[in-house]
C-alpha cells in the first residue's frame, strides 16, 4: 500500500502531490474498530452503575 | 449522589447547556465539515461532480464559523469549561481503578464537558485547524472572486507538504466524524444530543451527571 502521491514533473522529479487514497479504508476502519472496542467494553467490560 | 434532585418536581426543570448561537455554530461548523468530506472523497469514490467551488466556499464558512466560536468561546463564555484541569484527571484515574476493579468508588461527575468531550473537541481543534491552514494556502492556486491563481505563490516542495497535511487532517476527519456521532448516538448520551438540538438539560440531568461546584447552570 503507497502512503504518498506522486508524480514526475516536466524534469521527471518525483514532487509529493498528498497522502495515498488508498488510506481511506484505513482511517474509515480505523474509526469502525474505535466504535466497536468501545461497544464491547459497554457489554461485557463496564462496572455496573458505569458513570454516563 | 450529592444534591440529587431527581425525584422532585424540580428535577423535570430546564436549565441551559447551549445558547441558540452556539448550536448554531455547532451546528454551522458540522453542516460545512460534511459538505467538505463529501466533497473531498466523493470524486476519488467514484462519483463525479463540480466539487472544487463547493470545496473551497465550505471552507470558507467554516473558517468563518470557526473565527466566530472561538471570539465567542474567548470573551462571552467559560473557556476554562473545556481546558482540562487536575479534577479531570483525578476522575480518569479512578475511572481507570474502577473498571479494573481495584476501588468500588466510582469516579468523580465533571463539569460541563467529561474529559472525553473535551479532548476529541480538542483534538477537531488541531485537525480542522491543519485542515483550514492549509486548505487557505491552496486557494492560490484556484481563481476566486478576491484574486487569480498563482500556482507559483509557493514552490512545488513546499505544496507538496500542504498537501500531505491537508489530506491527512481530511482522513482524520473521518474518523472523528465517526466516532463524534457514535458516541451522540448513545443511549446514555442522548441528552447531551438534545441539548445540542434544543439548548437545554433537565435539573435531574444535571444532578446526575454533573458536579455542580464545577459547573454552575442557569435556568431556561
Amino acid at each position: 500500500m503507497e502512503l504518498f502521491r506522486v508524480s514526475r514533473d516536466v524534469w521527471g522529479q518525483e514532487v509529493l502531490q498528498g497522502m495515498s487514497w488508498d488510506l481511506i479504508p484505513f482511517f474509515f476502519g480505523a474509526g469502525a474498530v474505535l466504535i466497536l472496542c468501545h461497544l464491547v467494553y459497554r457489554w461485557l467490560l463496564a462496572p455496573k452503575g458505569q458513570p454516563k | 449522589m450529592p444534591g440529587n434532585g431527581a425525584d422532585t418536581p424540580d428535577g423535570a426543570r430546564r436549565l441551559v447547556r447551549h445558547a441558540l448561537a452556539d448550536r448554531l455554530l455547532h451546528w454551522g461548523m458540522a453542516i460545512s465539515t460534511l459538505i467538505l468530506l463529501g466533497t473531498a472523497f466523493l470524486p476519488i469514490l467514484g462519483i463525479e461532480f463540480a466539487w472544487v467551488t463547493i470545496h473551497w466556499v465550505s471552507g470558507i464558512v467554516l473558517t468563518v464559523l470557526v473565527i466566530v466560536h472561538t471570539v465567542r468561546a474567548s470573551f462571552w463564555q467559560d473557556l476554562r469549561s473545556m481546558w482540562v484541569d487536575r479534577a479531570d484527571l483525578r476522575n480518569t484515574l479512578q475511572l481507570a481503578r474502577w473498571n479494573l476493579r481495584m476501588s468500588a468508588r466510582p469516579p468523580g461527575l465533571p463539569g460541563k464537558y467529561s474529559l472525553a468531550q473535551k479532548l476529541i473537541h480538542h483534538v477537531f481543534t488541531v485537525v480542522g485547524l491543519a485542515a483550514i491552514v492549509t486548505g487557505g494556502l491552496m486557494m492560490v492556486k484556484i481563481d476566486t472572486p478576491w484574486w487569480d491563481r498563482n500556482p507559483y505563490w509557493l514552490g512545488e516542495d513546499v505544496f507538496g507538504v500542504i498537501y500531505v497535511i491537508h489530506d491527512l487532517a481530511a482522513l482524520a476527519l473521518i474518523t472523528l466524524v465517526m466516532v463524534h456521532i457514535y458516541f451522540a448516538l448513545r443511549p446514555e448520551k442522548l441528552h447531551f444530543t438534545r441539548s445540542m438540538f434544543l439548548g437545554w438539560i433537565t435539573r435531574r440531568e444535571y444532578n446526575e451527571h454533573h458536579d455542580s461546584a464545577r459547573w454552575a447552570v442557569d435556568a431556561e
